[in-house]
């Protein structure tokens, strides 16, 4: 960012970006292994192990949020360091919202196990959507570091394959369910899986967006594609 | 005397001469004329230098001087001198930092500077194909935002970098291991290192669940077993419940026997470095000696088949072949249900290769099963396998014995229909003639 008369003003902003991310980087790794939950692999430390950085999360939330106060309490800041500061409080807010997702998902997991029709669809459909998300984060996350618009405009596109991921997988469920009514419970458990992958899609969206606002200086919230991708070009 | 003095001597010296020449013939109005000219000019050549030296002063670096003139020449030629010297002297310097640039691009490992505040001064295209780094518009960003996993952060701030750690990343759907370790150097600069481990920590994780599964496998028998004798200890048993868990116990302890064969004929066949033993020898009677082993395994409930199209003589170990052939034939008994067909089938194929193949009416394998199916203890459906007495290692055995004869194993599956086992093993280990003459007629039994 800007140089400031302060360098000790610098490097809290500095901090608070990164805090943002060490946050994403925590993020990133719990969807990992609640991925890794959904699939074969049948470890139930897994899920601890979720559990336990949904905790951590929760705790950066709340320093995080803490920075920003006493940033914008003891600098006064204005201009790009207040828009900053106020984006970064949001993103923070997004990524603890994906952390509850995540837990979500790593605890439904366990549920759905032994259905054999389902598994299958488990491994590949829900995995592939899973996977679809975890790219869309990390790729939303970079775009932040790098404060990319570029970027950040392409997630706003993968998110639409999210969806449409969703839907056809909404659509097996109910065909599976009208073949065979032993599969509905495991269905039912499924679609709160796909629906909490579906949900860490538009908050990484919501991140995306963030970035855009904070580097151009509108807000993009509930701007379609085309719009962000317009806004992004323009200088 | 100084050459600059001397060549600087020549123009006032003229202009004396000149000037009381011209006071000798013309008097002292035109000597002072004289002289005054004369001076202008010195003076103008000088100015006029030492604009050039400015010019070339202030122009960019590296920039070659002007050539001077008169006493000018020498002072020009020695900045000439100088100017070339030193940028063939970065010339050089310039080189030597491409050279050691260029090595540590070469370098297969991801090489990344950074400075003492962690930010990204450099990177190797390795580096940044594994962390997903951008050196042109990556510089100066400090790497832990791009380099977000929580493993690392806290290796970078516990700062013991003696040993590396295991980071995971994504690149485009492919999940892979790097292992990361810091190098100080310089007064506070670090170099992260970069490694791809995938490899590596799979084949760990492989032996890390292959004795799991050992361990798991045996378990389940010996629990079995010692429940029994428990049992036999505690109680008072009438003679027929005794030996119905006599029995039983029988039974789980052949598993576990079968189960540590099966482990040790692995264990062998990894072990021993040595090529296979080259003995000839004639396919026909280990056919039939298998189809004999399959009927006794299958008590009557099968119809087996087999077909020697074409007789011939293999080189190989013998032993080894009929462990692998016998291993896909009695797979196809216990997943085919009563009254299914198992046709075993020798050829040779058009490139001169000996084609063993077992085909079943079974339940056959989906087809997401297939790549893993030689895997140790990889089984399709836990429960069925266990119930039909498999160890979950006759499959790895097979690939063993096909790798050490160079042949490979084809796997066609319908679910529901049946599957189709080929061991195709290579030309030069199949001979068409027989080593013995009574083998020579081609044979179909059906039983």
């Amino acid at each position: 960012m800007s140089d400031h008369t302060s360098k000790q003003f610098d490097a809290e902003m500095e901090a608070i970006r990164s805090g943002v991310l060490t946050m994403g980087g925590l993020v990133e790794r719990q969807l990992a292994r609640a991925i890794d939950a959904l699939g074969e692999d049948e470890d139930t430390r897994l899920i601890d192990t979720v559990a336990a950085d949904e905790q951590t999360i929760n705790q950066l939330q709340v320093t995080m949020d803490q920075q920003c106060a006493q940033i914008i309490a003891r600098r006064q800041p204005t201009a790009v360091d207040l828009r900053m500061i106020l984006t970064v409080s949001k993103i923070v807010n997004d990524l603890e919202r994906i952390g509850d997702e995540v837990k979500k998902v790593a605890y439904k997991a366990a549920g759905i196990r032994g259905n054999e029709p389902l598994t299958r669809m488990r491994y590949f459909d829900v995995g592939r959507m899973a996977t679809g998300a975890q790219s869309m984060l990390h790729k939303t996350l970079d775009a932040f570091a790098r404060l990319d618009v570029g970027s950040a405009a392409e997630v706003v596109d993968d998110d639409d394959q999210i969806d449409l991921a969703f839907n056809a997988i909404m659509r097996q469920l109910i065909s599976f369910m009208m073949e065979d009514p032993r599969t509905i419970s495991a269905a039912l458990e499924t679609v709160f899986i796909a629906k909490s992958i579906e949900r860490i899609g538009d908050h990484a969206k919501n991140i995306a967006e963030s970035v855009v606002q904070v580097v151009k200086g509108t807000d993009v919230r509930h701007a379609s594609a085309e719009q962000i991708r317009a806004e992004v070009a323009s200088e | 005397m100084n050459h600059v003095f001397r060549r600087g001597l020549v123009a006032p010296t003229v202009a004396t001469v000149a000037t009381l020449v011209a006071w000798a013939m013309a008097g002292a109005e035109w000597a002072l004329l004289v002289l005054a000219v004369f001076a202008a000019a010195i003076i103008a050549f000088h100015l006029w230098h030492i604009r050039m030296v400015t010019e070339w002063a202030t122009s960019p670096l590296d920039t070659l001087p002007p050539r001077g003139r008169g006493t000018w020449a020498a002072t020009f030629s020695a900045i000439y001198r100088r100017v070339r010297l030193r940028s063939n002297y970065q010339r050089d310097l310039r080189a030597m930092i491409q050279r050691f640039r260029k090595a540590a691009e070469a370098i297969p490992d991801g090489v990344v500077v950074i400075d003492e505040a962690n930010r990204i001064e450099w990177a190797n295209p390795r580096a940044s194909e594994q962390l997903g780094l951008h050196l042109d518009r990556d510089r100066g960003h400090p790497i832990v935002n791009l380099v977000r996993q929580p493993e690392f952060l806290r290796y970078l701030e516990i700062g013991d970098y003696a040993e590396s750690v295991i980071v995971e990343t994504f690149r485009g759907g492919a999940r892979r291991a790097l292992s990361l370790q810091l190098v100080p150097y310089g007064v506070s600069e670090k170099l992260l290192l970069s490694r791809d481990v995938t490899q590596l920590e799979a084949v760990a994780r492989m032996r890390r669940d292959f004795i799991a599964n050992v361990s798991h496998e045996l378990k389940t028998p010996l629990t079995v077993v010692s429940g029994f004798v428990e049992t036999m200890q505690d109680l008072d048993l009438d003679d027929r419940q005794r030996d119905r868990y006599l029995g039983l116990m029988a039974d789980q302890t052949r598993n576990m026997r079968r189960l540590v064969n099966d482990l040790l004929t692995l264990s062998s066949l990894e072990s021993e470095h040595s090529s296979v033993a080259d003995e000839r020898f004639d396919i026909a009677p280990l056919l039939l000696e298998v189809s004999a082993d399959a009927r006794s395994l299958s008590a009557g409930m099968h119809e087996i088949a087999l077909e020697i199209a074409e007789p011939a003589s293999v080189v190989g170990s013998r032993e080894e072949l009929a462990s692998a052939f016998s291993n896909l034939v009695s797979n196809a008994i216990r997943y085919t249900p009563a009254d299914g067909k198992v046709t075993l089938r020798w050829s040779i194929d058009a490139e001169g290769r000996g084609v063993f193949g077992v085909t079943d009416t079974g339940i056959g394998i989906a087809a997401e099963h297939l790549p893993r199916l030689t895997e140790r203890f990889y089984r399709v459906d836990r429960s069925r396998s266990r119930a039909t007495g498999g160890t979950g290692l006759g499959l790895a055995i097979v690939k063993h014995v096909l790798i050490r004869h160079q042949a490979d194993l084809a796997i066609e599956s319908t679910p529901g229909e049946g599957s189709v086992f080929s061991v195709r093993l290579p030309a030069r280990r199949v001979f068409r003639e027989t080593a013995d003459p009574r083998c020579t007629a081609g044979a179909t039994v059906t039983t």
